[in-house]
């Protein structure tokens, strides 16, 4: 993997040699990573009163914590519904052909509208990411509620378990790695969504900032940075869920023998 | 559903009660819209959220011009789900044949999946500036790269998958046979994976109708439902624009259907 990651990052550089040697704005096309990198951390003011680093903090943070709190409503709400949905048999033949039609609209395709109809950005922002984390974590619940094995409900039937306790003890254990599936899926969806609409409307983010710069209100290399910190950001968010994975699942086993011996 | 009678078998019944709850629940909604209730329930008011029989007035006053808008995404969403599914697969079969080396590059592939689209759309339009001198050409290619990138991931992952994960010696069987590699490849590899392929593109054709949607939105080119959602909300054009979100749903629907029928064709061939 190492080797590709070179592999990409000299290719990076070749053509954006070829892109110096033939434009005369290279940064607009493709700027040298050297370039980039120095970008983020040079302390020249860029609006009068920030650098390039402080400003793209700044912006994250009010796009991330937006993401952030949309992915958990998201989260809360999918969880809920599967839960729900494996309840009640009612709930559960109302839900999930909608469930399937929801993953086949565009929903970033809505943002507009939800912007318009909330009327205040950082609201459509939560509502957004919410709607986008909400249907992964759903399907993928209820499907591993769907996987527990019937010879694990028959044992809790012979315990004479509550339903309460089939739940608590049986199911929730079960389905969480699917619940983590999900998880995987949906968080760089909430961050892409967060940023989408930002670029929507004026104010502070780090879609505002990518089309401000964009449109050449400050330079290019912001733009630049933006590109490679959502990248990152992106591919951290999913890697995140999988540590997270990682460490719940082994605390579940762990705990899980040290009952039963 | 007429032909069943009284006192038929539960599961026939519980297969009607899973057609009728859906569609009551719908009809519920769309009557509540219609009254004007989900409007107090969402606190706006009909300009922002028209009314059904407005909408549908707008779609079939419009057709014309929302007929242009469509074809223009689908041509966007097919052509770059094309490519992308060819060069993941592609790479699946290198990841395959080297997998020393393609591995690593699976793992590149698929973290680019997490990179966002909206990250991906403005670059990839700034690198195709001169494949041709009309802004309608250079925005196409632009929209169809950045869909490709975008149904690429799940395309190679899975089909690494079905080119890997082989029935129990089946190779050993093949071995057996002194099949040469490429023998192997097409009479085992190949079949074994279009289960697989079906499972990449049920992710990637809902995924490409969203890249060639918000890839509209950074284009130079002002065409396709997603640009026109976006344009005539500027304009205030609250009806106009629900008209292309009905007509974008539509859109990922219909290619979805026609993905399951031919999966349902094509899968029935081989058993």
């Amino acid at each position: 993997m190492l080797l590709w990651i070179i592999l990409l990052i000299v290719l990076w550089e070749i053509f954006a040699s070829v892109v110096t040697q033939t434009k005369r704005t290279p940064e607009n096309v493709m700027p040298h990573l050297s370039g980039v990198i120095d970008s983020i951390f040079s302390d020249k003011r860029i609006n009068g009163s920030q650098t390039a680093f402080e400003m793209i903090i700044e912006n994250a943070g009010a796009t991330l914590s937006r993401a952030g709190i949309g992915y958990l409503i998201g989260i809360a709400l999918g969880f809920v519904l599967a839960l729900l949905m494996s309840l009640s048999g009612v709930i559960e033949k109302i839900a999930f052909p909608y469930l399937m039609l929801i993953q086949l609209i565009p929903i970033l395709g809505m943002a507009p509208i939800i912007n318009a109809i909330t009327g205040d950005i950082a609201v459509s922002r939560i509502v957004i990411a919410a709607i986008l984390t909400f249907y992964p974590v759903a399907t993928n619940t209820i499907a591993g509620f769907k996987a527990v094995e019937p010879a694990k409900h028959e044992l809790m039937y012979s315990y004479a378990a509550s339903k309460f306790q089939i739940y608590t003890k049986t199911m929730i254990p079960f389905c969480i790695p699917y619940l983590f599936t999900g998880l995987k899926i949906s968080a760089p969806m909430a961050i892409t969504a967060s940023i989408l609409v930002d670029t929507l409307q004026g104010g502070i983010g780090l879609g505002c900032l990518l089309s401000q710069s964009l449109k050449g209100a400050m330079t290019r290399y912001v733009f630049w940075d933006i590109v490679f910190f959502s990248a990152f950001i992106g591919i951290l968010s999913f890697y995140l869920m999988s540590v997270i994975e990682n460490l719940l699942c082994r605390y579940k086993r762990a705990g899980g023998s040290g009952k039963k011996g | 559903m007429r032909g069943l009678k009284k006192g038929s078998l539960s599961q026939q019944r519980d297969k009607i009660e899973s057609i009728v709850y859906p569609v009551l629940f719908g009809v519920l909604i769309m009557i509540l819209w219609q009254t004007g209730v989900l409007h107090k329930m969402l606190n706006t008011d009909d300009y922002i959220l028209p009314y059904p029989d407005k909408i549908v007035g707008i779609i079939s006053d419009n057709s014309d011009m929302i007929m242009v808008n469509v074809w223009a995404s689908v041509e966007v969403a097919l052509c770059g789900l094309f490519l992308g599914s060819l060069i993941g697969y592609i790479i699946a079969i290198a990841a395959t044949s080297f997998p020393t080396y393609g591995t690593g590059g699976l793992t590149i592939v698929s973290a680019f999946n997490a990179v966002p689209i909206v990250a991906l759309a403005p670059v990839i339009i700034n690198w195709t500036k001169d494949v041709s001198s009309v802004a309608e050409e250079r925005s196409m290619v632009a929209k169809i790269l950045v869909v490709t990138v975008t149904s690429m991931a799940s395309m190679s992952v899975n089909a690494y998958r079905g080119l890997t994960e082989l029935p129990p010696f089946s190779d050993d069987l093949m071995k057996t046979y002194a099949a040469g590699r490429l023998t192997e490849f097409v009479k085992l590899r190949l079949p074994n994976s279009v289960p697989y392929i079906f499972t990449a593109l049920r992710v990637s054709v809902p995924g490409s109708v969203i890249g060639a949607l918000v890839s509209e939105y950074f284009a130079e080119y002002i065409v396709g439902v997603g640009r026109q959602i976006r344009e005539n909300i500027l304009i205030a054009q609250y009806a106009t624009a629900w008209a292309y979100i009905i007509v974008a749903c539509m859109i990922g629907i219909m290619l979805y259907a026609m993905l399951m029928i031919a999966e349902a064709v094509f899968l029935r061939k081989r058993r």
